[in-house]
This record gives structure tokens, C-alpha cells and sequence, in this order.
């Protein structure tokens, strides 16, 4: 069975063009304004969509996810109303595919079963689980396998062939590269391991690469896709401009957060017109 | 990985990716060294020479006659420290410096696994970094105090409930950021595989000695073995010495803080589902959606919202019993211990012996009960005179 991933970037591939995907919470700041935070990255041009359910303790997030995270748990908002809220993105827009990027705890609190069947009866193409290595995939293979929800995974520049043999073994959809070491959002330098990461991976799988953590300009993004990569992934830089929105009600969330992504966007063409 | 780390339904390696080539780094270091000669020599000669090991059994025979039953005390609150949480910090600073890092961080809750890395940081020449939650860097202030005098940075931790969960989370954040010269010297027996493992091997000294001294003192082993629990080390350390011995009880205390009826403890085994925090899988204080509960307990050091995996895994066997007791009961045992003793113990400490006071009136009367007396209550002082 196929998923929207896999079409999305056939077709990406086929027009030689590459993929940003940008980043938010589910419900962040709230149900209006991350609605309006997701068709603006849809009008602007995103290829696919991450979003996240907003855990209590994120361990791999740096500080501005984890505080719009923890606002979001306080303001009330359930992962019932995260479901709620990627129906309707789903209604926006049929062909895009979607990401969820949760922690294992959230998966495991309805049940697996429950959690994947109610991520594919919303539109979910693909779940990242930020705390569960391939070591412990087994326990997910199943529930992805039969609601066709991608199981994507992390690989990072210290990724040994080993780890990635066994990281191949279940990931779909596409892989995350995270573009150094460290938390979301934090550091902005690349570690030379990134390039053999990237060309490891090409010989071992048709599999896109998206590198993800601490890109958060055009120049970085097209820095990323010169080593190779099928596309960048933004989160932090989102969050941040949602929130620098909000002392104004909102009211510039479209103008500003919609330049920003339009020059990801274009940052992404550009790349392949050189 | 060699092993998947877990105990029965629990346990295991739930980390970001990033993390895995540490984890791999440590196991390898772990199982080798866990069986070096010189590596254990070391270890043990710090442990006497330095830490002051073995520490006594004590019979206390005035708490006994007031009680009901036989109490002898593990006094690892005579430890180098004042808590049993040297034992691991001296383990792990050798097992980091056999690897080559430069730089340890730890997490703490009521700061004496800070205190144990700050000193331990100190001895052998690696520079030490201390998560403690604010709230927690105020009720345990002697213990900041502490680590700074050793030389060790105390970062404060403003997330969350600032107690020890977000210290634990702020600690692994350092990790993924600093994994090349970095260790993170996790204090308690949880966490991802290797190291509800690797703290038990090194907490295990409590309990072996502890069966040794009931043997040459008592001709006999105790009835129960009775411990405090937060994530479980002191508890999983002594009962490591009795694990074989059946017909000996092994008793964990929870806090159950301001009462199991209320939402203000932390009786994790008694009131949690099983649930995925901190890189293992365990039991989980959390709500339907699986957001983690801020727990709550008078004592720094026993409020945690999930608990070692080992520990869950020997209730789910029926190996080990778990019970509680309360703030008002911890301080009246810390009363108690010290009036009829002249022994003050840490406040987490003083739930077991709360828990103990209660068995010696039921059904331990007049038999033996081994109480792990895990810390001494210097650092508590402030917060104690508050209530009395």
C-alpha cells in the first residue's frame, strides 16, 4: 500500500524539485491559531507537513517547543482535540502528507492499536516517535503496518552502518536526519559526518532524507540540500515566530510567518535551479 | 545493543536515536569492566578507604523495645556524603574516566546524588555539572551548598514542577547536546537500559553486606527488608542481597505525601498504569491522554513520578511488596529515630522506618525487620524545625 509520502515524492522528484516541511504543535497557541499557523504553511508552498502533540516532558525539544508545548497541556487541550484538529487540516488539504512527531508515552496511553487506528482514521500518513529507537520498533511494525501509518526514524551523524542497517529495517515514508547533535532548535552547526551520513544512506535506500534540528534560514536549508538532502524540516523557528505573533492577537501571524515560509520555500527551488 | 535491558514488561531503551551510540558506549564499557579485577579493586578500595565502607549494622534496640519487633538499622547514612548514593557516584566516575570523558553530569532531587557526583568529580579530576529543580534547590539549600563548595556547578532547573522529573529531563537534553566528553551519571536505578543495571551493580554492596552483618550479629536472616522508594536505588541495592532468600519480605515505601486520597504524592507502584518516561518503560503517574503527573512528597528525594523498572517487574512477580506512608508519618519517624536513638535520618529515609513502625505493630511483631536507613537528615533540618 502506498501513503501520500511516497506519492508526494515521486512527484517532487519527477518536477527535480525538493520537499520543506515545516513544524508545529498541534493546538499551539490555540485551535484558531494553529489552524491558521498550518494553512499558511500550505498556501505558502510546504511540501508535507510535522506536527507535533504537545507531551509533558519532551526530552528531545529544546526550550521554545518545550514551553509552547507545556502551554498548550495547560491551556486544556487534549490529544482528543489534536485528533479533532488534524481532521479538519485533513479537509484543507487531501494530498499533503502528514507527519505526527510524538513521544512514546502518548502512544502507549490508548493502546497502540487505538493510537495508530485513530492517527489513519484522521489522515496521518506518518508517525515519528522522538524516544523509540529500532531497537524497540517491533512493538510499533505491527499497528503502522495495518492502519498504513509510515513509521519514520531518526538517524544521526553518529548513526553507524550497523544502527542504520536496522533503522532501514522498519523506517518508511522518509528518513529525519537530524543535521547535528543535540535538542531541537538550539545550535546552529552542522557536523561534517552529516555529508557521509547522507551518501551512506543514498547506497542503502530510495528512501527521501529530510534533515531536520536547528535549520532555520534559506541559507542553511540550501546548505542541506547541497550535501544531498530530499528536504529540510523547521520547527523552533516557527514556534518562535507564532509566538513573537501573539502580542498583537494574531494579527500578524499571516504576514510574517507566511514571508518567512515563502522564503523556505523559494530557498528549496532555488536549490535545484543552480 | 547487547542486551535489551528489560525486567519482564519493563525496562528497555526508549531514547532519541542521537543517544544510542552513548548507551552502546556505556553497555560495552559496563560489561566489561563489571568483571576487570582492577577495575573492581578500585572500586572497592574507594569505597573503604575513601567512602568508609562497609557501614555498620546497627540493632536499635530502644526503637526495637518501643516498636515490637527486632530493628536493625543499615546505616548508610554513615557513607561518605550521608546517603547511600556514593556507592554509584564512585562507580560511574570510574566507569567515565575509564571511557575518557572530561565531563560529568548528574541529576538530583533532595541533592544527595550532587553531593555524592560533586565530591566523586572532585577526587578523580572531572569537572561536574548538577541539574537540581528550583523547588528542590530550596527545600535541600545545604546541599547546594554543598556541591558549590565541592567545586561543582549547580544549574537550576525552572521547567515544569522544577523537581527532580525536570532534572532528569534537563540532564539527558546536556547529554544529547554533549555526547562526546560527556557522561551523565544517572543517580537512581532508572532510566534507559544500561542503567537500572549498572546502579544496582553498584548499589548491590548495600545488601550483600547488610546479609553478612544479619548472619554474624543476629545468626539469622531478618523476616523483612524494608526500604524507601523514589527511583528505587537504596531499595534495589539492599534488596539485591535478599532476592534469593524467599522466605525474606522485601517491603519498598512509597510517599504517599498528603494521602493516596489526594492528588499530593507519589505512590507511583500503588497508584500508577504502566507507561514510558525517561528512556524505560515502568509505572507511571499520569493522566488519560498520558501526560506525566507532578508528583508531590516532603521529601526532595522521593518525588518522582515513575520508578525503576526492576522495581516494577518484582511487584508484577510478587516478589517484592510495595506499601506507603505519608509526610506526617515520615516526620513523626524522623522524631521518633532521633529521641529514642539519637539517629536522624533523611526525610526519605524516615518513610521506611515510618512503614517499619507500622509492620512492627501488624504482622512483624516481634519478628526481625531490616530497615535501610539510606541517609542522614542533616540536609532536612530546616524544612523538619518548619513542622515541629
Amino acid at each position: 500500500m502506498s501513503n501520500r509520502y511516497e506519492k508526494r515524492f515521486k512527484d517532487l522528484k519527477a518536477k527535480g524539485e525538493k520537499a520543506y516541511i515545516p513544524f508545529t504543535i498541534l493546538g499551539y497557541p490555540n485551535r484558531e491559531l494553529c489552524l491558521q499557523t498550518v494553512k499558511c504553511m500550505i498556501d505558502s508552498g510546504a511540501a508535507a507537513l510535522e506536527l507535533g502533540i504537545a507531551f509533558s516532558d519532551p526530552v528531545a525539544d529544546g526550550p521554545v517547543i518545550q514551553k509552547a508545548a507545556c502551554e498548550t497541556i495547560a491551556s486544556g487541550f487534549t490529544v482528543e482535540d489534536a485528533w479533532e484538529l488534524v481532521r479538519d487540516i485533513r479537509k484543507i488539504d487531501n494530498q499533503i502528507p502528514i507527519g505526527l512527531l510524538v513521544y512514546y508515552n502518548m502512544v502507549l496511553a490508548p493502546g497502540i492499536e487505538t493510537f495508530y487506528a485513530n492517527a489513519a482514521a484522521c489522515g496521518v500518513d506518518g508517525v515519528l516517535i522522538a524516544d523509540l529507537p529500532p531497537e524497540s520498533a517491533d512493538e510499533i511494525a505491527l499497528a503502522c503496518g495495518k492502519h498504513n501509518v509510515a513509521p519514520i526514524f531518526i538517524v544521526s551523524p553518529l548513526t553507524n552502518s550497523e544502527r542504520l542497517d536496522l533503522i532501514l529495517r522498519y523506517a518508511k515514508g522518509f528518513l529525519y536526519a537530524v543535521s547535528r547533535l543535540g535538542i531541537t532548535g538550539v545550535e546552529e552547526r552542522y557536523d561534517t559526518k552529516l555529508a557521509e551520513l547522507i551518501s551512506e544512506v543514498g547506497k542503502r535506500t530510495d528512501l527521501p532524507l529530510c534533515v531536520g534540528f536547528g535549520i532555520s534560514t534559506p541559507e542553511q536549508a540550501k546548505a542541506m540540500l547541497k550535501l544531498g538532502a530530499h528536504g529540510v524540516i523547521t520547527g523552533s523557528k516557527i514556534v518562535d515566530l507564532v509566538q513573537g505573533s501573539l502580542g498583537n492577537g494574531g494579527s500578524s501571524l499571516d504576514k510574517t510567518l507566511g514571508a518567512y515560509l515563502t522564503s523556505m520555500v523559494k530557498a528549496v527551488k532555488e536549490q535545484i535551479d543552480q | 545493543m547487547k542486551s535489551s535491558g528489560k525486567f519482564g514488561a519493563f525496562g528497555g531503551i526508549y531514547v532519541p536515536e542521537p543517544l544510542m551510540p552513548n548507551l552502546e558506549e556505556l553497555e560495552e564499557a559496563f560489561l566489561r569492566l563489571s568483571v576487570d579485577k582492577e577495575f573492581l579493586c578500585e572500586f572497592e578500595r574507594l569505597l573503604a578507604v575513601w567512602a568508609g565502607r562497609p557501614t555498620p549494622l546497627y540493632h536499635a534496640k530502644n526503637l526495637s523495645d518501643a516498636w515490637g519487633a527486632k530493628i536493625f538499622l543499615k546505616r548508610e547514612d554513615l557513607l561518605h556524603g550521608g546517603a547511600h548514593k556514593t556507592n554509584n557516584a564512585i562507580g560511574q566516575a570510574l566507569l567515565a574516566k575509564a571511557m575518557g570523558k572530561t565531563r560529568i553530569i548528574a541529576e538530583t532531587g533532595a541533592g544527595q546524588h550532587g553531593v555524592a557526583a560533586a565530591m566523586v568529580g572532585a577526587l578523580l579530576g572531572i569537572r561536574t555539572e548538577v541539574y537540581m529543580g528550583e523547588v528542590d534547590m530550596e527545600r535541600q539549600k545545604p546541599n547546594v551548598f554543598r556541591m558549590k563548595l565541592l567545586g561543582a556547578t549547580v544549574h537550576p532547573v525552572k521547567s515544569g514542577g522544577r523537581t527532580l522529573k525536570d532534572a532528569i529531563n534537563e540532564a539527558l537534553r546536556d547529554w544529547i547536546s554533549n555526547l562526546h566528553n560527556t557522561h551523565y551519571m544517572l543517580g537512581t536505578a532508572a532510566g534507559p537500559h544500561p542503567f537500572p543495571t549498572l546502579v544496582k551493580f553498584f548499589q548491590k554492596v548495600i545488601g550483600e553486606e547488610a546479609r553478612r552483618q544479619c548472619l554474624e550479629q543476629n545468626s539469622s536472616l531478618p523476616d523483612y527488608v524494608v526500604a524507601c522508594i523514589g527511583g528505587g536505588s537504596n531499595a534495589i541495592g539492599i534488596f539485591a542481597g535478599f532476592l534469593e532468600d524467599k522466605n525474606v519480605g522485601l517491603i519498598g515505601v512509597e510517599p504517599a505525601g498528603k494521602g493516596l486520597e489526594t492528588n499530593e504524592h507519589g505512590a507511583v507502584l500503588e497508584k500508577g498504569t504502566p507507561g514510558c518516561l525517561h528512556g524505560m518503560k515502568s509505572m507511571l503517574l499520569q493522566d488519560a491522554d498520558g501526560q506525566v503527573h507532578e508528583t508531590y512528597s516532603i521529601a526532595a528525594g522521593l518525588d518522582y513520578p515513575s520508578v525503576g523498572p526492576e522495581h516494577a517487574f518484582l511487584k508484577s512477580e510478587g516478589r517484592a511488596d510495595y506499601a506507603s506512608a505519608t509526610d506526617k508519618q515520615a516526620l513523626e519517624a524522623f522524631s521518633e529515630l532521633s529521641r529514642l536513638e539519637g539517629i536522624m535520618p533523611a526525610l526519605e529515609s524516615a518513610h521506611a522506618l515510618a512503614y517499619a513502625k507500622q509492620l512492627a505493630s501488624g504482622k512483624g511483631k516481634g519478628k526481625t525487620i531490616l530497615v535501610n536507613l539510606s541517609g542522614r537528615g542533616d540536609k532536612d533540618l530546616e524544612q523538619v524545625m518548619a513542622y515541629v
